[in-house]
């Protein structure tokens, strides 16, 4: 592939990825957008992606990303049953492949603890500068291309038996919606209940004033935190 | 102006955000965050669509999660300046710094070898903290909860061995 068909087939697969996006009927492009700035926009001002939060839970310093985690999937579990009840909705949940669960989690666990991000908080973090992720992003481009590449000969065989698209919801039948609260209820009580761990990076609090330092404050309220610089 | 939400408000909000998208009168689909890495690269690597079995099968949530991924940048970057004051150029970070070592060179070579694990991991499983723990688990799929588990698990026994428990010097 020459310079100049290479340029063509970057611009033509662009504009096929908004014409799909327009046409697909899951959003128009501009709608899509929206959603992706709104995602990015409270997951950078709550401060989730960044190292300290996510390799601090890893290394048992920091819990922000669980509560907020399990209080979100808490609360959304019970009002998206009842937006799917009301016919406003409906559930895609994923297949479960047992072993490309296993295998696919295990990686991708290591791949988090290493890195600290993961594939949605890594974009927001190279949006506020930091070059190490984009590094790493690289390493993912990588490898979506191994995995495409080897995908019929290797990965979808280590992927394993499909058995269907099972949610609590279905197995639960006619106490779905028990079953649904109590699910939605039990992630929101750990979510409160898991004691809150901060780890702050100075260098991230630097050009904050004195009394907007989110560690002046957790200071003042006698909450467990570390400041590293 | 608060400079950074708290993880209930951030919680709340994320919650809106999904149900709003997974209604119709959002996008009528969850959100997700790791398709969208492979279809990039087919782009990059000027790979043919023909002839790879996987690019044809995520053609269209690839095509919609990179749209969405162009707005979580842009969002990410907004905040970033205007409001968290957080936007710096940096290469190693400070927990890095603090509980591994000074080197740019470990860092950046981790952080390659861990960007391809984790989508090499994302795409084996078939979602990332946005489509199985976030969507997933919202929609009480045992798939997701299998995944997240396992996460949960893998995470903390790499963040244990991984890092040195004390700040080293």
């Amino acid at each position: 592939m020459s310079i100049t068909e290479y340029f063509n087939f970057v611009v033509v697969r662009t504009e096929a990825m908004y014409n799909i996006v327009q046409n697909e009927g899951h959003g128009s492009f501009w709608m899509v957008l929206f959603i992706g700035i709104v995602f990015g926009a409270i997951i950078q001002y709550t401060r989730v992606d960044k190292f300290e939060k996510i390799a601090g839970f890893a290394m048992g310093k920091d819990t922000i990303i669980p509560k907020m985690l399990f209080l979100a999937i808490g609360i959304t579990s019970i009002f998206l049953y009842f937006e799917i009840k009301m016919g406003y909705a409906s559930y895609h949940p994923k297949p479960m492949m047992v072993s490309g669960l296993i295998i696919g989690g295990i990686i991708f666990g290591i791949g988090m603890a290493i890195m600290g991000k993961c594939p949605g908080t890594g974009p927001i973090s190279i949006a506020e500068g930091r070059i190490d992720v984009a590094v790493g992003a690289i390493g993912g481009i990588f490898g979506g291309y191994f995995f495409t590449r080897f995908y019929d000969s290797f990965f979808q065989a280590l992927m394993g038996v499909n058995y269907g698209k099972t949610t609590l919801v279905d197995v639960s039948g006619d106490y779905a919606m028990v079953f649904v609260l109590a699910f939605g209820i039990a992630l929101i009580l750990i979510a409160i209940l898991i004691p809150k761990m901060e780890l702050f990076d100075n260098a991230d609090l630097s050009n904050l004033d004195h009394d907007d330092r989110p560690d002046t404050i957790a200071k003042k309220e006698n909450e467990t935190f570390t400041t590293i610089k | 102006m608060k400079r950074r939400l708290s993880w209930w408000m951030g919680g709340i909000l994320m919650s809106i955000l999904l149900l709003f998208t997974f209604s119709v009168l959002g996008a009528d689909r969850p959100i997700g965050a790791s398709t969208y890495v492979p279809y990039y690269a087919g782009i990059l690597f000027g790979m043919d669509p023909q002839e790879y079995t996987y690019l044809q099968k995520i053609e269209k949530p690839g095509a919609w999660e990179g749209v969405m991924l162009l707005g979580v940048f842009i969002g990410g970057f907004i905040t970033s300046v205007f409001i968290t004051k957080t936007f710096r150029l940096t290469i190693v970070p400070t927990g890095w710094k603090v509980y591994k070592n000074n080197s740019v060179k470990s860092r950046l070579l981790w952080s390659f070898f861990s960007g391809f694990l984790l989508i090499v991991g994302a795409r084996l499983a078939g979602g990332c903290t946005s489509g199985h723990f976030l969507s997933g688990m919202s929609q009480t799929a045992f798939s997701s909860m299998i995944f997240g588990g396992v996460v949960l698990v893998t995470l903390l026994v790499t963040g244990r061995f991984f890092y040195s428990k004390e700040e080293i010097k």
